[in-house]
């Protein structure tokens, strides 16, 4: 079983066109599963055009507040690293719900054990099939700051159920932080997609960093290889020592499926996992 | 100091290069101050012909803390690693490890500690700072190390560096990560106006509605660009009835076109590198002041 990550830095370089494309292509020979972990954004199922049904419901846990045993104290306020819980000595906790990240310190620090648990719902995870592709999908409730939580439970889903695959794609968000780390942590390899632009340049350096810094091995794909300058990603290749291994040329073909919500086919394309 | 964030949910769809010619259009009437809140992969910057060396200013900042174990006092009695939440905590040669990817330093390990063995200490996880573009105004950002937490806090520190660097200006231009969590939310509270970018595909098109949730949360009056919107009629309406249903109005739509990617390559605002987009982005800046007093 290989998991292979694919990711980037930068938004729009095509990597869900890249994880749908690859994903797809493989399951015409093999058993695989495609995760998108963009869970701020996932996507895939638009370009697969997939009907997502809901596997489960992620909660997370929220401090419940006991106003009779509650001696207004303000202990909880103090711990609370995200001002989640706003509590002035002599005064009711105030809870600002969205900001909780469900750590328990107001829990332990409460003298009084006015703290109970309750719990929001902060998301979804889906399940899905197209043709031989099985499919999952983590989602973020809007408001809701903490991406890594579904990702997290996302990757439980993936253990519980990897030794049925020979291959698992996973999708992950643009940007290089908390939940991108989550989706990258358990893959055997990564693909990072970049455009030859100053700003695709940028970003996959952070993400080559990043890979550096997590002991991870990354190859470089650029997408719309033919527009701008590809010496850059070259020089960053070098640099890293990754290789490029994929260049896919501009095309208004995958622009169009990609508008219209159809599997994109990029030629050759499973050429990146020999 | 007034503020106008531009965000779109999906990456790629034409955000910071439409931010950059936005700024360069309102500094010609107006002084002007960029926060770039994209601390994931801040670039901004690059869009003004600046490279990495241009910082006027560039120093650490800890926005974070982590949890850091004295072996000496530690007593093995894995409460630490049964309180965490975030399992950034592992027992590994009768120690706790903590996890640098996995801390998101809420400190309650050193709460339930019974020996005083754990103290949260600063990380320096970002760097701050500003740079100066040749069209008069700044642009402050941040840049989150990689593997670092806290993007957040990071966010409302670029913000803060915007003000202290331009007390005086009229308007903060801000531009936002893809996505919708942490940081964006971080980016989006306290803004005047919020200008929604978009393209027609099904992507562009839910992560809009995601978007407008988050801007919508706080009660943020706004309006939608839809870029590229030639690449799918259909879609184009689609958002358009979407707008319409709403009552947000639609700022502009601009067709799709190779030279923003050029302009980008050269590194030149969108507005400058064709004439004709001088009078596209002066349009969309007069719809907004005008949107603004509403």
């Amino acid at each position: 079983m290989k998991t292979i990550a694919i990711t980037g830095g930068k938004g729009g370089t095509g990597k869900s066109t890249v994880a749908t494309s690859l994903a797809y292509e493989l399951s015409k020979t093999s058993k695989v599963l495609l995760v998108d972990a963009d869970v701020d954004c996932p996507n895939d199922h638009l370009l697969l055009s997939i009907e997502r049904k809901h596997l489960k419901t992620v909660k997370q846990r929220i401090p419940k507040f006991n106003l009779i045993k509650c001696t207004r104290c303000g202990d909880c306020g103090k711990v609370c690293k995200t001002h989640a819980i706003v509590s002035i000595k002599g005064n009711e906790p105030i809870f600002l719900q969205n900001q909780c990240n469900g750590c328990g310190a107001c829990e332990i620090i409460c003298s009084k054990k006015a703290i109970e648990w309750d719990s929001k719902d902060i998301g979804k995870i889906y399940f899905g099939k197209k043709d031989n592709l099985d499919f999952l999908s983590g989602e973020l409730k809007t408001n809701q700051p903490i991406s890594e939580f579904i990702v997290n439970h996302l990757n439980e889903e993936i253990e519980k159920n990897k030794h049925n695959y020979d291959y698992i794609i996973i999708d992950t968000a643009a940007g290089t932080h908390c939940p991108v780390i989550a989706a990258l942590e358990n893959a055997n390899e990564i693909i990072a997609v970049t455009e030859p632009t100053p700003l695709g340049a940028h970003d996959l350096e952070i993400i080559l960093q990043l890979l550096e810094k997590m002991n991870k091995k990354g190859k470089i794909i650029i997408n719309r290889s033919d527009i701008g300058n590809k010496k850059i990603i070259g020089l960053l290749a070098n640099k890293y020592k990754t290789r490029i291994v994929f260049e896919i040329p501009f095309s208004k073909d995958i622009i169009n499926s990609y508008s219209k919500g159809e599997p994109i086919t990029i030629p050759k394309i499973l050429s990146v996992i020999k | 100091m007034k503020s106008i964030i531009v965000l779109s949910g999906k990456g790629g769809v034409g955000k910071s290069s439409i931010t950059a010619s936005l700024a360069v259009a309102f500094s010609k009437d107006k002084k002007i101050v960029c926060a770039d809140c994209d601390v994931d992969a801040s670039n901004l910057f690059l869009l003004f012909s600046l490279s990495t060396n241009k910082y006027k200013e560039w120093n650490p900042l800890s926005t974070n803390q982590i949890a850091i174990v004295d072996k000496n006092k530690c007593i093995g009695c894995e409460k630490c690693i049964d309180t965490c939440y975030f399992k950034a905590l592992k027992f590994k040669d009768k120690i706790p490890q903590v996890s640098e990817f996995g801390c998101e330093g809420c400190g309650a390990c050193e709460l339930i500690c019974p020996a005083k063995a754990i103290r949260l200490e600063d990380i320096n996880n970002a760097y701050i700072g500003y740079s100066e573009t040749s069209y008069g105004f700044n642009i402050s950002s941040a840049q989150l190390l990689p593997g670092n937490s806290g993007s957040g806090k990071v966010v409302f520190e670029v913000k803060k560096k915007a003000k202290e660097i331009e007390p005086k200006a009229d308007l903060m231009i801000i531009d936002a990560a893809a996505g919708i969590g942490c940081p964006v939310i971080a980016s989006v509270t306290g803004n005047d106006y919020a200008v929604l970018v978009t393209e027609p595909t099904p992507s562009g098109y839910e992560d809009m509605l995601r978007a407008f949730d988050i801007v919508n949360h706080f009660k943020i009056k706004k309006g939608i660009i839809i870029n590229k919107y030639d690449l799918n009629i259909d879609y184009s309406e689609k958002i358009e009835s979407f707008a319409k249903r709403n009552n947000i109005t639609i700022i502009d739509k601009i067709p799709f076109d190779k030279s923003f990617v050029k302009a980008m390559t050269e590194m030149i605002p969108i507005i400058d590198y064709d004439i004709h987009y001088t009078k596209i982005f002066d349009n969309i800046k007069k719809k907004i002041e005008i949107e603004m007093i509403k």
